[in-house]
């Protein structure tokens, strides 16, 4: 520049000189011209090059706001940016913030949960038996105050503040579902970001702090309206739905542009303290199902050793007032067990009782009119058979000759009831 | 036009210049105050673009007014009741009125230890004004953990108000224990309530177990006795068919009672039986003596 002024005066007191159609005035003429073009070409690249510098791509799982001097610009829809390729006008006029909206960020809370050496997280490791301390030091050890049962006769002087003491872990997952408010309310340190970093890196690390202690203020106020029964295993997922809902509540409170996707309690567990007590307690309960599910075993084998399939049914029906017939037979036909052995044993007897009854008055019909004819004869036939018999079945028969002497005299005979163990006497004895 | 340019480009580097100190932006994230040779002037916090004279008349500062969130120590307290209890209480705070801000804390650093004092001062005095029984009850209608916070967010509200330019959004307790000593007994009752409970668990197990078989039992009663009645009957048929043909025996009573002692006689002595006889009896007379026969009979 400073040279083309020089060359300017020059001119100047050229033409005075010799006029406008000197060889040395044309051939500057014609330099500044091309300098003069260059210039312009340069300008305008540099102006195309600042205003091509406003080209911005958003992502597929982000969305943009755009500053315009540092107000969000547009109105209503157009406030957010969807993923595409954008042009804003370049710095400082505009500004493009990218929020990654679909971005689902988790965040572990392990407050609440006790006091463990470093490398020893295994639940099941060797460490985990180890030295328990009888109290719990609230510096160190993290817990949640759990309400106590209901009791139905209050401790004189509890006042009902009987409460006790539980561990958990938990996980928020967290998304931000409005970016406006998110941008506007929510403190993203970008002071510390690295070259080639943007304000949405900085987000998980900003947001955390303000996250977790929400989230532990949400869980030591919702914990202490449950009772370990309720926390632990009834109403768990309770539990963690009631935590997600007064954090969402408290999220929206400070519009935080935050939405809890997910609440999850990954761990809970009683104080290591306490934790034979509660085994003893757990044992208890089986010891009772097993107990329980024994005597229903019973139930059920006595029932059908008495009366088979039909034995409720048949309950019912004893105690029913107004049994109809057709169903009573049909449910005692199907009997079975003792109940049917009975049944079957009466219906033996009622056979053979008829039978034998025809059978005897049959006979007796058969041989009347030779007994009429021959009374004696018959008699003696039919009594002598019958001793025949019974002579034939009799294991033993001993015949006594009838003593001589009318006094005095007296026979002894060993009997044995038992064929089989005579026997054995009888062996023994040789 | 050479004689353009020059003043031309001088002019537009003097108001870039100007602009450059004049012109000044207030992004949504911020406020900013605006002070006339150290005296604040102008209060702003809506975004956008402003102007203000150049250095050194005017200077402007802005201040994050974006939510923080701020933790005190973890500490002990004394509820109404006397019980010692540690919390860990912290809020959530922003830069509300610029003005107010720069004049009484004017860096966040300061404004978080003021904070931090005024945290823990209204922290212990509202719950110096609850009892225990109040935070955590067997009786979950009887909590009030929910008010107490409540509490302590409009206790610092009025706190701070009008005097720091800062807004209290939210308050939370972050941690609520027991002292040290106080867990002891704790961990004493909760494994009372366990015996209770194993005891009281066995028992009912027990008793359960019990009622069940019983009831299997007289279940087992009431149906063999069905049965048994039912038995009954079926025998009395058979007795009532059976008399039917007694009748048929009254043709010859006397015959009838022979044939059915003599039946009788046969079944009692059908197996596993001794005989004692005389040697009188017939046929053992014939071990006796030999028979006299009267041939002469026809």
């Amino acid at each position: 520049m400073e040279e083309q002024t020089q060359t300017d005066n020059h001119d100047h007191t050229q033409e005075a000189a010799a006029g406008a159609m000197s060889p040395g005035y044309d051939y500057l003429s014609s330099a500044l011209k091309v300098s003069f073009f260059l210039l312009k070409i340069i300008m305008v690249i540099l102006i195309g090059l600042y205003l091509a510098s406003g080209f911005r791509t958003v992502e597929p799982d982000e969305q943009a706001l755009v500053l315009w001097f540092g107000k969000i610009r547009g109105v209503g829809e157009d406030r957010l940016l969807g993923p595409g390729l954008h042009w804003i006008l370049p710095y400082p006029v505009e500004e493009i913030v990218k929020i990654p909206v679909q971005k689902k960020i988790n965040i572990p809370l392990n407050l609440f949960w006790y006091y463990e050496k470093p490398g020893s997280e295994m639940p099941e490791s060797v460490d985990s038996r180890a030295y328990v301390p009888p109290t719990l030091n609230p510096l160190t050890e993290g817990y949640c105050l759990v309400r106590g049962e209901r009791q139905k006769l209050p401790m004189v002087g509890s006042e009902g503040s009987d409460y006790n003491i539980l561990h958990s872990k938990w996980v928020l997952t967290y998304q931000i579902s409005d970016p406006e408010s998110f941008f506007k309310n929510c403190f993203v340190d970008t002071g510390q970001l690295q070259a080639g970093q943007g304000y949405s890196d900085a987000i998980e690390k900003s947001v955390t702090p303000l996250l977790r202690g929400l989230l532990a203020d949400t869980v030591v106020r919702t914990m202490v309206n449950y009772t370990i029964e309720e926390a632990m295993y009834e109403r768990a997922s309770g539990v963690t739905e009631h935590v997600k809902r007064l954090l969402q509540d408290k999220l929206n409170e400070i519009d935080s542009g935050i939405k809890v996707v997910a609440v999850q309690r990954n761990r809970i567990a009683v104080p290591r303290q306490v934790e034979d007590a509660f085994e003893a307690a757990h044992t208890a309960v089986q010891a009772k199902e097993r107990a329980i599910s024994g005597a229903k075993l019973y139930a059920e084998k006595t029932l059908s050793e008495t009366a088979g399939q039909v034995a409720s049914e048949l309950l019912q029906l004893l105690h029913s007032k107004d049994a109809n017939e057709q169903d009573t037979e049909r449910l005692w036909a199907q009997l079975a067990g003792k109940a049917q052995e009975r049944i079957a044993d009466a219906r033996a007897y009622r056979t053979k009782v008829v039978e034998s009854a025809r059978a005897n008055a049959d006979y007796l019909h058969q041989i009347l009119p030779e007994y009429r004819k021959r009374p004696k004869l018959v008699l003696q036939r039919i009594y002598k058979d019958a001793i025949e018999q019974i002579l034939d079945n009799a294991d033993e028969k001993i015949v006594i000759q009838p003593g001589r002497a009318k006094t005095g005299s007296e026979i002894r005979v060993l009997v044995n009831r038992d064929p089989s163990l005579r026997k054995k006497t009888e062996s023994g004895n040789r | 036009m050479k004689n353009i340019i020059i003043p031309l480009f001088l002019l537009l580097l003097l108001v870039v210049l100007v602009l450059v100190s004049t012109m000044f932006q207030v992004r949504e994230t911020e406020s900013a105050l605006v002070t006339r040779f150290g005296n604040p002037t102008r209060e702003l916090s809506e975004p956008g673009l402003y102007f203000k004279w150049p250095p050194p008349i005017e200077w402007v500062h802005k201040f994050d007014s974006r939510l923080r969130i701020l933790e005190a120590e973890l500490g002990e307290t004394t509820t109404k009741g006397a019980v010692p209890v540690i919390v860990n209480t912290f809020i959530v705070w922003r830069v509300s009125e610029p003005l107010a801000f720069f004049n009484a804390v004017g860096t966040f650093n300061d404004a978080e230890s003021k904070l931090l004092s005024q945290i823990s001062d209204t922290q212990n005095k509202v719950i110096g004004r609850h009892f225990f029984s109040e935070m955590v009850n067997s009786d979950p209608e009887k909590i009030r953990l929910e008010e107490i916070e409540g509490e302590m967010l409009s206790g610092l509200q009025e706190a701070v108000k009008g005097i720091y330019g800062i807004e209290v959004k939210a308050v939370g307790i972050k941690q609520l224990k027991v002292s040290e000593d106080v867990s002891k007994d704790v961990f004493d009752r909760m494994r009372k309530e366990r015996e209770r409970r194993t005891e009281a668990t066995i028992a009912e197990g027990t008793a359960a177990a019990k009622k069940i078989k019983t009831d299997a039992d007289s279940m087992q009663t009431e149906l063999l006795a069905a049965a048994d009645a039912r038995a009954k009957a079926i025998r009395a048929q058979g007795d009532a068919e059976a008399a039917m043909y007694y009748k048929m025996l009254e043709e010859d009573p006397q015959l009838a009672m022979f044939l059915r002692d003599i039946e009788a006689l046969k079944k009692i002595l059908e197996s596993r039986s001794t005989l004692v006889i005389g040697a009188d009896v017939e046929p053992f007379r014939l071990l006796k003596e030999m028979p006299v026969l009267d041939s002469n009979k026809p």
